[in-house]
């Protein structure tokens, strides 16, 4: 992977896509690509192949023949990459705070992660409608930010991609608190 | 009979329904323990409550095991596709599920031929899928949160996670701009509860109600708070209400029911599921005007 390590680009310009059939096998080629060092970014799919769940990775088509090479190291699932010719939307980056005195709400998106500030105990989740985020509300609770799994480590929906959010920015006020 | 479907956080289970019950803190379906924790667990239970307390027949539910990877939600679909007609619901609510919009319009075509057409609640993914296939208007009611409302509102999202930026932003108090555009779009059902700060009920269109009162912020953080009150609108529905009597009443009784239990960002959906008859008890009568349910205070 060294090989393939460059200089990140200091402007995404887009103009490709990497699709795929599972919201999880976009993740994890967004963490793959980051990591090489590509400037990649999470958005939907064009209209015509949106399940209405899914993710698609926008790419500089430039770059297309590297990431490929990459891409098959890493062995990584992905349908196909094809020029963007469709307009897509991007991921709400938007994450919101609200103070309720002894705990604190985190909010990315649809979800939502309230955590107490002495411990930073997870006390809950709430928000959202796929189906892995009752199982995350179950692993979630009662463990402290630090020590949680992170969602989009072991799940798979975009549901749980703003909850890994909310997760993440909980995690960094804590830090920054210390 | 009311109908509930949707995924459940138990990997491996095989798509299980029948007649619920109560098993300790959990709920029973044909011999298998549902927990009663967010998301269709907790609309169960919640409605499961509201039909114990006005004697209706318990909800018969569809549930199947899904751990984001869609085969349960798919196998659901299907089901209810296949059996649609066979099963004749009076009400029948969406909730929990990975949102497919082939099988979402395939279960609306099943339904139009229906020898008498249910009422439909969807929440969750499955109201996220009825918009994304443009079937929104099919619905009876939706019941999303503030969020949710933006992408309602949204022409180009299909989830939540895409709404645009200056939906996101929006004020509360924009809210009747957002039900506007989303009936606009024919991206509503015919009735919307819009949970938050400030509850909207809006028909066709137009708020005819605002609920705020009592005012427990501390629900927008407790895990299912939104599932209790869909369950309450799917159950009041099966009761007879029209869809926007339903919402109204469900809006007040989960407000009433925070309040009851004392709720702070940390506590659990169950607690407040608990409290549900004290709240029925003391308030049904006033709200509804339907006061035969033994031991409510007719008085108000």
């Amino acid at each position: 992977m060294a090989f393939f390590k460059r200089k990140q680009n200091t402007q995404f310009e887009g103009e490709g896509l990497v699709l795929f059939n599972e919201v999880q096998e976009a993740m994890k080629v967004e963490k793959v690509l980051k990591a090489a060092g590509y400037a990649v970014k999470l958005v939907a799919p064009p209209p015509e192949l949106r399940k209405g769940c899914d993710l698609a990775v926008a790419i500089n088509l430039v770059e297309q023949p590297g990431i490929e090479r990459t891409l098959k190291q890493s062995d990584v699932a992905y349908v196909s990459i094809s020029p963007l010719n469709i307009a897509t939307s991007e991921l709400l980056e938007i994450v919101r705070v609200t103070d309720f005195g002894r705990w604190v709400m985190v909010k990315a998106g649809n979800m939502k992660l309230t955590f107490e500030k002495e411990s930073g105990v997870i006390v809950n989740t709430s928000g959202g409608g796929c189906p892995d985020i009752p199982l995350l509300h179950i692993e979630l609770l009662d463990k402290k930010l630090e020590e949680a799994s992170r969602p989009r480590d072991n799940s798979y929906t975009l549901c749980a991609l703003m909850l890994d959010r909310a997760l993440e920015r909980a995690i960094e006020m804590v830090q920054e608190d210390k | 009979m009311l109908l509930i479907a949707g995924t459940v956080p138990i990997k491996g289970l095989p798509l299980t329904t029948g007649s619920v019950s109560r098993d300790g803190d959990y709920l029973a379906v044909n011999g298998r323990q549902i927990p009663c924790t967010q998301g269709t667990g907790t609309m169960i239970g919640s409605a499961l409550a509201t039909t114990e307390y006005l004697g209706l027949e318990a909800p018969q539910v569809l549930v199947v095991g899904d751990d984001g990877q869609g085969n349960g939600s798919r196998q659901m679909y299907r089901y209810l596709i296949d059996n649609a007609g066979k099963l004749t619901p009076e009400v029948l609510a969406l909730h929990y599920c990975l949102p497919d919009i082939s099988l979402t319009r395939g279960l609306c075509t099943a339904i139009k031929k229906c020898s008498r057409r249910p009422r439909l609640v969807a929440d969750a993914a499955s109201m996220y899928a009825a918009k994304a296939a443009d079937l929104a208007s099919e619905f009876d009611i939706f019941t999303p949160d503030a969020t949710e409302m933006a992408f309602l509102a949204d022409p180009n999202a299909t989830h939540p996670a895409y709404i645009s930026r200056h939906l996101f932003d929006t004020d509360i108090a924009r809210t009747p701009q957002l039900v506007a555009e989303a009936y606009r779009q024919n991206s509503a059902a015919e009735v919307l509860l819009i949970k938050g700060a400030i509850d909207y009920i809006a028909r066709e269109g137009e708020i005819i109600t605002r609920i705020n009162d009592p005012d427990v912020p501390a629900l927008e953080a407790i895990g299912g708070t939104g599932d209790t009150i869909t369950g309450l609108v799917a159950a009041l529905l099966y009761a007879g209400l029209e869809p926007h009597e339903a919402a109204i009443i469900a809006a007040r009784a989960n407000r009433m029911a925070g309040r009851y239990a004392r709720v702070t960002p940390a506590t659990r959906v169950r607690e407040i599921i608990s409290h549900f008859h004290q709240v029925f008890r003391e308030h049904l009568c006033q709200w509804s005007g339907v006061c035969y349910a033994k031991g409510e205070n007719d008085n108000g």
